[in-house]
């Protein structure tokens, strides 16, 4: 089999607060493979959420090691990390994330400039297209609703074509057709750019679409399912 | 108690966390008003202390070229107990070396036994005046430190002033009356006037003052004696002076300086009225979900509107108390370091009238930046609290309240005006200071239009920084606007001082010297000017040379009536004024209205006066002048009315008398001579060595006094530009923390899309930097108004760009912003994202 693109080997992570340390993450060890769509449950708390973070990288493992496309995310410093995820990764976030200073054609062009393409201002036109947003190039986040902030969060995720697509409840501030509608973008993204897709979330409809439900329970993992395509 | 005040007092409980910048802003710009009107109070009071002391008497009686008569002495020594005779002149101290012989203006004066009255003269080494003047081989003279460094002597030296030889016994460290006399041309040296006898230098129609000092039974009706004293004395030329007012010339320089420094003070308290409506605003818009929810509990507009009022005002009072007590306490901790630099009593104590001046300033601005914002709170509706659009807090106030707003601005300009008592200065102050906020307004606006169109610009893509930055001053919740007014403003006032100081400093060193004079000569005795000629118009370095016949007298009358009745307080019938008189008519483009009297004229007396200052009393040909000349009257029709230039520093009179009316007075002439640098040494020792009464002024060094009074007035400007800066950047750190938050969020975002360290970075300092400059140039276009201003109507004279200056506050404001900016860069740079991120989901 294949080397994985995302590991986690006895990811920890602790975390001191006015109370005292708390431990949010317990010895977490999964491998995720190349292509693969896999969905993280669980409660409020469980921390499905911290997991998807060490992953990004945005969040640092207290011990273990986060293995992303084979290279140690705990050994980088933060420009480093920066890089990785300029170059391999895209994240949404359930609240959207635009910078509010930048119109939507602005934030999208961002991930693309910063990895120094040239053409980064007619690539982002052409992703909010994608996203059916053309026409709201010009505006300021304030200016749009919660659904067309996150196929905004979504066109600038997906523009660089990262080989890593990050979710965390991309869903979860939005309505019932919006969160429909953003779903099939998301998948429509994996399937075109063939990436990985890691998603948290709540809905369990939309953790039956992926490849692989992994539960997570008191900052543990419960148990995983694993579905093929046929079911 | 009204639901508004419970609903304030609920709120207050959150603590004064988010209005830290607030009291500081407002605490600040009281403190410094405050501070100021104490000093000004505390000279006023230490003045009026010491008035006695400092007039050297508890009155004082004058006399121009002359010495009292023998009715005068007899009308002293009936009202006082003691009197004391002193004479005041400028002469040249002249010192015989190997070398050759060294010369060096003074301001001689020559005492009596009785001197001082009061107060004492301290001398170094510590002798008594008395012995310090007393006559051995040669009388003892004392002398400014400054000119005994200057000439090089050493105590034991002889010099001369005039053909009299003296011996310097001591330095002069302190003289009681010395902040009387007002502006004198050279350090002081004070000899007897036993001394001065044989120096030739008080024969008639020479120029001195003689003043007697009169020390008072206790009790003495001040206002009585000087009302019997100027009834019976007036029309001879006698100046009265007492202790009520001992220094008149230093109170009305304090009272000007102190008014004009309280109007920079006001500058900076606009800069905090600034950092008050952002403070306000800022705390408001994190209320917004708060008021939403209080109209949706069924709280209506006025009761929202009345709670934040309340809170508002309770923050203003503390301000308000904490500016005061700096205010007052400030003077008083720095009492030592403030009298070490003035040369005048001061009597520090609590002062209540500046402080509550300062507190009504501190009120109104308050009120007038905080109603902005206070009176959209009624336009939010609960609509908030679902969708962030739903209005409120950009909507513009009702109408009431900008008539309010607008009205407490006039009251504010109105009340600065009239307390300042500098009505014209005060206006112009505010006309500018609104001028120049609007000015910043409008530019604040241009710089976010013109950044978002930048942002947009095709060839940034792909500079991320420099976009993200220019996206930031451009884009929502931008910090432009108060970031270039309140740095903006405090550059403005320094720009424009430094425009005028430069320009001033241009006028005097380099335009004014190419056609002024190279040498003043005073003095020159009838019998002396044919030789002076000589020596003079005979140097080939020499390009011309002019002469008048100068005696001193003083406007007493004008067509009968007292002269302050109709010139009120005119500078030419204040005190003895040079006059001349003339045989030969001027060259007839100078003649504005009237004829000149025929060169034989023998008539009765007949005066051609200067135009421009006959326009100001309202003098016109045929008005009668009254002019007390040596002790007589003499009256004289207006003939003419004549162009005079003063500003070449070239001989001009005021007032010009036909020569058959000043026939037989003792007179002498004065001189200007116009020569190469070079050869200015030689006519001076020529000069003097010939003629040793005459005194010589070098024109570079006189111009070279007044060049450093009007550095210390810059100075003075300067400081308070200063205050005003300091404001400046609390607000400007103000907003650089209010933005705080945000610039946490975004390095967040701009990290998760791979965005290094560096780049968040730049794009921070660049924004910061980009706001900073343009609030620099701004600020030049402003200052540079203002100094246009300035030179052209104030100082009628050219003005021209200063860049130097320039270039330095727009790199000072950039440096400024830089700084504050960066230091609130740390916290977002090094947040984790995920932290951030996921503490707003």
């Amino acid at each position: 089999m294949a080397d994985p693109v995302l590991s986690l080997v006895d990811a920890r992570l602790s975390l001191d607060g006015n109370a005292g340390r708390v431990d949010i993450l317990h010895a977490i060890t999964l491998d995720i493979h190349a292509g693969e769509t896999v969905g993280l449950t669980g409660p409020s708390g469980s921390g499905k959420s911290s997991v998807l973070m060490l992953m990004g990288g945005l969040e640092r493992a207290t011990g273990g090691d986060v293995i992303a496309l084979g290279q140690d995310l705990t050994a980088m410093n933060e420009d480093q990390l920066a890089r990785f995820r300029r170059d391999n990764m895209g994240v949404v976030f359930q609240s959207f994330h635009l910078i509010p200073t930048m119109t939507a054609l602005e934030n999208v062009a961002t991930p693309l400039e910063l990895a120094g393409h040239r053409d980064a201002f007619d690539r982002a036109e052409a992703e909010l297209a994608a996203v059916g947003l053309a026409h709201r190039a010009h505006h300021y986040p304030s200016q749009m609703s919660g659904g067309e902030q996150q196929r905004v969060a979504l066109a600038r995720a997906a523009a660089p074509r990262p080989r890593i697509l990050l979710a965390d409840e991309p869903t979860g501030n939005l309505d019932g057709a919006n969160g429909q509608a953003i779903i099939e973008m998301l998948f429509g993204l994996r399937d075109r750019y063939g990436s990985t897709l890691v998603l948290v979330t709540h809905a369990p409809e939309l953790a039956a679409r992926c490849d692989r439900e992994i539960r997570l329970r008191d900052g543990r993992i419960e148990g995983a399912a694993l579905r093929d395509a046929a079911e | 108690m009204s639901i508004a005040w419970r609903i304030a007092r609920r709120e207050l409980r959150g603590g004064l966390k988010g209005f830290r910048i607030f009291l500081a802003c407002l605490a600040l710009g009281v403190a410094a008003i405050a501070a100021i009107g104490s000093v000004r109070a505390a000279i006023e009071a230490g003045l009026a202390r010491e008035g006695a002391s400092i007039l050297g008497g508890d009155a004082e009686m004058s006399f121009t070229y002359r010495f009292a008569d023998d009715a005068e002495r007899a009308f002293m020594d009936q009202i006082a107990l003691r009197v004391s005779e002193t004479v005041d002149f400028r002469s040249m101290v002249v010192i015989d070396r190997a070398g050759g012989v060294e010369r060096g203006l003074t301001q001689v004066r020559g005492v009596d036994g009785a001197y001082p009255l009061y107060g004492t003269v301290v001398l170094d080494p510590p002798l008594a005046l008395a012995e310090a003047l007393a006559t051995t081989e040669h009388p003892g003279a004392v002398m400014d430190r400054l000119l005994i460094d200057r000439m090089a002597l050493t105590i034991g030296d002889v010099f001369r002033l005039g053909t009299q030889e003296f011996e310097l016994r001591a330095a002069l460290v302190d003289e009681p009356d010395g902040a009387s006399g007002g502006f004198g041309l050279g350090p002081r040296t004070i000899v007897t006037l036993q001394g001065l006898e044989g120096s030739g230098l008080l024969s008639p129609g020479t120029l001195y003052d003689s003043q007697y000092r009169l020390a008072l039974p206790q009790g003495a009706d001040l206002a009585a004696l000087s009302v019997a004293a100027r009834a019976r004395f007036e029309d001879t030329g006698l100046r009265w002076r007492d202790s009520r007012n001992g220094a008149p010339g230093v109170q009305v320089f304090v009272d000007r300086i102190g008014a004009f420094l309280v109007l920079v003070g006001l500058a900076g308290l606009a800069v905090g009225g600034v950092g008050v409506s952002a403070a306000v605003r800022a705390y408001l818009e994190g209320k917004v979900e708060t008021i939403a929810t209080l109209k949706t509990l069924g709280a209506e507009g006025h009761t929202i509107f009345a709670a934040y009022f309340m809170q508002v005002g309770l923050l203003t009072l503390l301000g308000l108390g904490l500016g005061l007590v700096l205010g007052a306490a400030l003077p008083l901790i720095f009492a030592p370091l403030i009298a070490a630099q003035l040369p005048i009593p001061i009597a520090f104590a609590l002062y209540p009238a500046p402080l509550a001046e300062a507190a009504l300033y501190g009120a109104l601005t308050a009120l007038i930046f905080t109603l902005w914002p206070l009176a959209r709170t009624e336009h939010l509706r609960a609509a908030a609290l679902y969708r962030d659009a739903a209005g409120g807090v950009q909507a513009w106030p009702r109408p009431i309240w900008l008539m309010a707003i607008v009205a407490l601005a006039a009251l504010l300009i109105g009340l600065a005006t009239w307390l300042s008592g500098i009505e014209r200065l005060a206006l112009g102050t505010a006309g500018g200071i609104m001028g120049a906020l609007l000015l910043l307004a409008l530019a604040a606006r241009g710089i976010r239009a013109l950044s978002r169109r930048l942002a947009r610009a095709r060839i940034l893509r792909g500079h991320t920084a420099l976009r993200t930055a220019l996206g930031s001053v451009g884009g929502p919740g931008s910090e432009a606007m108060s970031v270039v007014l309140s740095l903006g403003l405090g550059l403005a006032v320094l720009a424009a001082v430094g425009q005028i100081d430069t320009n001033l400093r241009a006028a005097i060193q380099r335009d004014l010297p190419t056609v002024a004079p190279s040498y003043f000569f005073v003095d020159i005795q009838p019998d002396q000017l044919q030789p002076f000629l000589d020596r003079v118009t005979g140097d080939p370095a020499v390009s011309r040379v002019d002469t008048a016949p100068m005696l001193r007298g003083i406007i007493t009358r004008i067509n009968g009536q007292r002269a302050q009745d109709v010139a009120g307080d005119h500078w030419v019938i204040q005190g003895d004024r040079g006059v001349t008189y003339a045989t030969s008519a001027p060259p007839p483009e100078e003649i504005v209205a009237g004829t000149w009297w025929p060169d034989d004229y023998s008539g009765p007396p007949l005066a051609a006066f200067a135009a421009e200052e006959a326009a100001e009393i309202g003098l016109s040909i045929g008005d009668r002048l009254t002019v007390n000349i040596l002790g007589r009257d003499i009256e004289a029709e207006i003939a003419a009315l004549r162009e005079v230039r003063f500003e070449n520093a070239g001989i001009g009179f005021v007032l010009t008398l036909s020569q058959n009316a000043l026939a037989g007075a003792p007179h002498t002439h004065i001189a200007t001579v116009y020569a190469e640098e070079a050869a200015e040494a030689a006519i001076l020792r020529d000069v003097a060595g010939a003629a040793p009464n005459i005194t010589a002024i070098r024109v570079r060094d006189a111009l070279d006094q007044v060049a450093s009074a009007l550095r210390s007035l810059a100075a003075a400007t300067s400081y308070g530009a200063a205050a005003t800066l300091v404001t400046g950047f609390i607000v400007l750190i103000g907003a650089a923390a209010a933005g705080e938050r945000g610039r946490v969020f975004e390095a967040a975002v701009m990290k998760t899309l791979g965005a290094s360290r560096g780049v968040i970075l730049a794009s921070f300092a660049l924004r910061a930097a980009l706001l900073g400059a343009a609030a620099g140039v701004v600020a030049i276009l402003a200052g540079g108004l203002g100094g246009w201003a300035v030179m052209t109507f104030v100082m009628d004279t050219t003005y021209r760009f200063e860049p130097v200056s320039a270039i330095a506050i727009i790199l000072g404001g950039a440096l400024a912003t830089l700084l504050s900016g960066l230091g609130f860069a740390l916290r977002p740079l090094a947040a984790r994202p995920a932290r951030v991120l996921r503490a707003r989901d």
